[in-house]
């Protein structure tokens, strides 16, 4: 833990979920704000200048989508969404315009502070942490470019590290399936989720214990793909 | 003869005498005028102060005035001005050529005339009709609902054809909508021109060329292809409702129904998709309102439970039930909202390739906090194809599949899910060791329409019966049986060909 506790902002209409992520939160160690509308969120946004925040995309007063844009810039700030299950398209939507993560309702709290811990590892994280990431018995050095499998190293196509290397610079985070096409194939290839279900599963071939049953890459159904990191 | 036209035909003869008496009375005035002259300046122009009295005649009056007029001219012209005066002898040629010529001029005018006249009337008879055909769409256009212009029509046809009028439509036993005056019947040979006439889109019964024995006449009300109604017109005293004349009038003014019913129909059409899509918005509107204020006391309950465990001093055991109760609660919301959506007819389907390593795995993940100490074993091939499938709901399927496995088997009973590709098509199943299904394969393929069972497992009715629907609205199947060498049964969903990603379409993912 950093010597100031990291400051989150959580933005609910509900009062009884606001109590329970501040208790949860709180035990975690970090310092907390609420807000319990969009126009309560973009005060204590300017005010209180927090590291990270909650936001619960069905909001009364402000469409959701709006609120993840301007939450999450000037100045950068990480931001989770909480959003109901049935919505799939939004979660997806609120991601590409730069959600770090969401989690769904009713979600596990040990979830959610991961998802806290590993979004906010960006800012809070050394050099040195962030040149190396350790997952189970799989070290990936994005500065050398190398992954070992306990002492011995794997070697990958050039798509597949591109592809790794995407998912290790963001260790404990949902990357969606269009971000990750974008960056590996490139734009005019966005829509080919096969190409990206094909590489995932040479790199689960390489990289897992038990390829048809992945720990280290797991997938979000309709979203995206997420390496498992201890953060 | 009936009473309205004997009245009409009265003044039509006293107006014939007049018009003769006129033209009998233009020639005496001429003759007065000749008398005048003739004395002073001879008898040469006399002839022609005749020639404006017999045109005026034939102008005014027709053929026979003008006729009697000409006449009468060429007598008192022979009379009293053709030697000998005073008799009707003439010795002249010249006075008989002004006879002739006369009575020549007489009937080539009057013919003119009346020919002028008659196209007069006719131009008048039509703007009449127009002005009936115009009156009688305008009633129609103020009209709102079928209803309101079966009735307005009925009433109308029975202004203007003086004669009783009814509105019937529908197949195979068509049904009066509207009459004018109200309560007629209909004799079965009625019913059966009017069912001739709808279905065939002719005029049946009376007066027409079909089924004549029937009592009513029927015209077909048309719209283009489609027979929208008939309209029935019969008489109390026997007579045809409707002369040949009056034909023609009376098909204009049935295709103004026409266009009337149509415009109706096509208005309750436009109401009823506005009202069905203000409904299935309102029911969507509900059902993620619904969604929302069962879960987040949910999510309170499940997040304060995390924290009990963490704080210690609690009964561990306690606390896991709280958390493990509170997610099956979780998933009977999700199974009744997802039933909701379907029978709303609200699922939406986003289909993409989907490696079922991913899917299995996340729903294994989802589904192990509430799943007890059933242990899944997982059997995958490493060349597995990926399928076309939503993502979401192959989940939720996986959930329900697994989840009813896990309550058909004794508390540690295993669970395993397999695929396997074989000609073409990717097989997902999902096995138990419980006591399996019935022995009638039919009936355990019936569980899966029953919603609202009596099943004391409770939900599982539900949860199979999202899983068919959800499978198929993704294009693929789901079979029932039982295992094979032991009991148990197995649920597979099979992706079938086209579902099945080729292996050829992934090759350039480098």
């Amino acid at each position: 833990m950093p010597a100031r506790a990291a400051k989150v902002l959580v933005v609910d209409d509900e009062p009884q979920i606001r109590t329970l992520l501040k208790a949860t939160l709180t035990r975690a160690g970090y310092s907390v704000v609420e807000a319990g509308s969009g126009r309560e969120a973009l005060n204590a946004k300017t005010i209180d200048k927090p590291d990270l925040v909650l936001l619960d995309l069905g909001l009364p007063d402000r469409d959701g989508l709006e609120l993840v844009t301007l939450l999450r810039n000037e100045p950068r700030t990480a931001l989770i969404v909480i959003s109901a299950r049935d919505q799939t398209e939004q979660k997806v939507a609120a991601l590409d315009l730069g959600a770090d993560d969401y989690v769904t309702k009713p979600f596990d709290t040990e979830e959610l502070l991961a998802r806290v811990r590993a979004s906010l590892r960006q800012r809070l994280a050394s050099e040195a942490e962030r040149q190396v990431v350790e997952v189970g018995r799989i070290t990936i050095d994005l500065l050398e470019r190398m992954v070992r499998r306990d002492a011995e190293e794997v070697h990958l196509t050039p798509k597949e590290w591109i592809l790794l290397a995407e998912l290790a610079k963001h260790p404990g985070r949902v990357l969606t399936h269009h971000a990750l096409l974008r960056t590996v194939w490139g734009p005019a290839h966005v829509g080919q989720t096969e190409y990206l279900r094909v590489a995932i599963r040479a790199l689960r071939q390489k990289l897992e214990d038990t390829p048809s049953q992945p720990k280290l890459i797991v997938n979000e159904p309709g979203v995206g793909y997420r390496l498992i990191a201890k953060v | 003869m009936t009473e309205a036209q004997s009245r009409q035909a009265h003044p039509s003869i006293a107006a014939g005498i007049q018009s003769y008496a006129g033209a009998v009375a233009l020639v005496a005035v001429s003759t007065l005028i000749d008398l005048w002259i003739a004395p002073r300046w001879g008898t040469a122009a006399v002839d022609m102060i005749y020639l404006p009295a017999v045109l005026a005649a034939a102008a005014l009056w027709g053929l026979g005035p003008a006729l009697v007029a000409g006449a009468t001219a060429a007598l008192a012209y022979n009379f009293f001005f053709t030697e000998p005066v005073h008799t009707f002898r003439m010795d002249r040629v010249a006075d008989v050529v002004t006879v002739v010529v006369l009575l020549i001029v007489a009937l080539v005018t009057s013919r003119l005339a009346s020919a002028i006249r008659s196209q007069a009337q006719l131009a008048a008879a039509h703007a009449v009709r127009n002005a009936t055909i115009a009156g009688f769409a305008g009633r129609l256009l103020s009209c709102s609902g079928a209803e309101d212009i079966a009735r307005t029509a009925c009433a109308e046809l029975h202004r203007l054809f003086d004669c009783n009028v009814m509105l019937v439509e529908g197949l195979p036993e068509p049904r009066v909508v509207s009459g004018a005056p109200d309560g007629n019947r209909l004799t079965p040979s009625d019913v059966a021109a009017a069912a001739l006439t709808i279905e065939s889109g002719e005029p049946a019964g009376r007066g027409t060329a079909r089924l004549q024995p029937a009592e009513w006449m029927f015209h077909p009300v048309r719209s283009g292809e489609d027979v929208l109604a008939a309209v029935g017109l019969a008489r109390d005293d026997g007579l045809l409702p409707v002369g040949e004349d009056d034909l023609p009038l009376l098909a204009n003014l049935l295709d103004q129904i026409a266009l009337a019913l149509a415009r109706a129909r096509a208005e309750d059409e436009s109401r009823e998709v506005a009202a069905l899509r203000e409904r299935d918005h309102l029911r969507s509107a509900l059902l993620s309102s619904v969604g929302h204020d069962l879960r987040t006391p949910l999510t309170g309950i499940i997040g304060a439970a995390a924290e009990l465990r963490h704080d210690g001093g609690n009964d561990p055991a306690l606390v896991a039930t709280v958390e493990c109760e509170a997610g099956k609660l979780e998933r009977y919301i999700s199974n009744l909202l997802d039933m909701a959506r379907i029978e709303a007819g609200a699922v939406k389907l986003k289909t993409e390739p989907v490696d079922l390593v991913d899917s299995v795995a996340a729903a294994i993940k989802d589904i192990r906090p509430t799943l007890g100490d059933h242990p899944v074993s997982v059997d995958l091939p490493d060349d597995l194809p990926l399928v076309r499938a939503d993502a979401e709901l192959l989940h939720h399927c996986l959930i329900n599949l697994i989840d009813n496995a896990g309550r058909y088997s004794s508390p540690k009973g295993p669970i395993r899910v397999a695929a396997a590709a074989a000609r073409g098509e990717v097989r997902l199943s999902v096995e138990d060791e419980g006591p399996g299904l019935p022995q009638d394969a039919e009936r355990a393929l019936d569980a899966f329409s029953r919603i609202s069972g009596s099943d004391r497992k409770g939900g599982t009715g539900l949860g199979l019966a999202i899983v068919k629907a959800f499978a198929q609205a993704m294009g693929a199947k789901v079979l029932a049986s039982n295992r094979e060498g032991g009991s148990g049964a197995i649920f597979t969903v099979l992706f079938p060909k086209m579902l099945v990603v080729k292996a050829s379409d992934t090759a350039d993912a480098g």
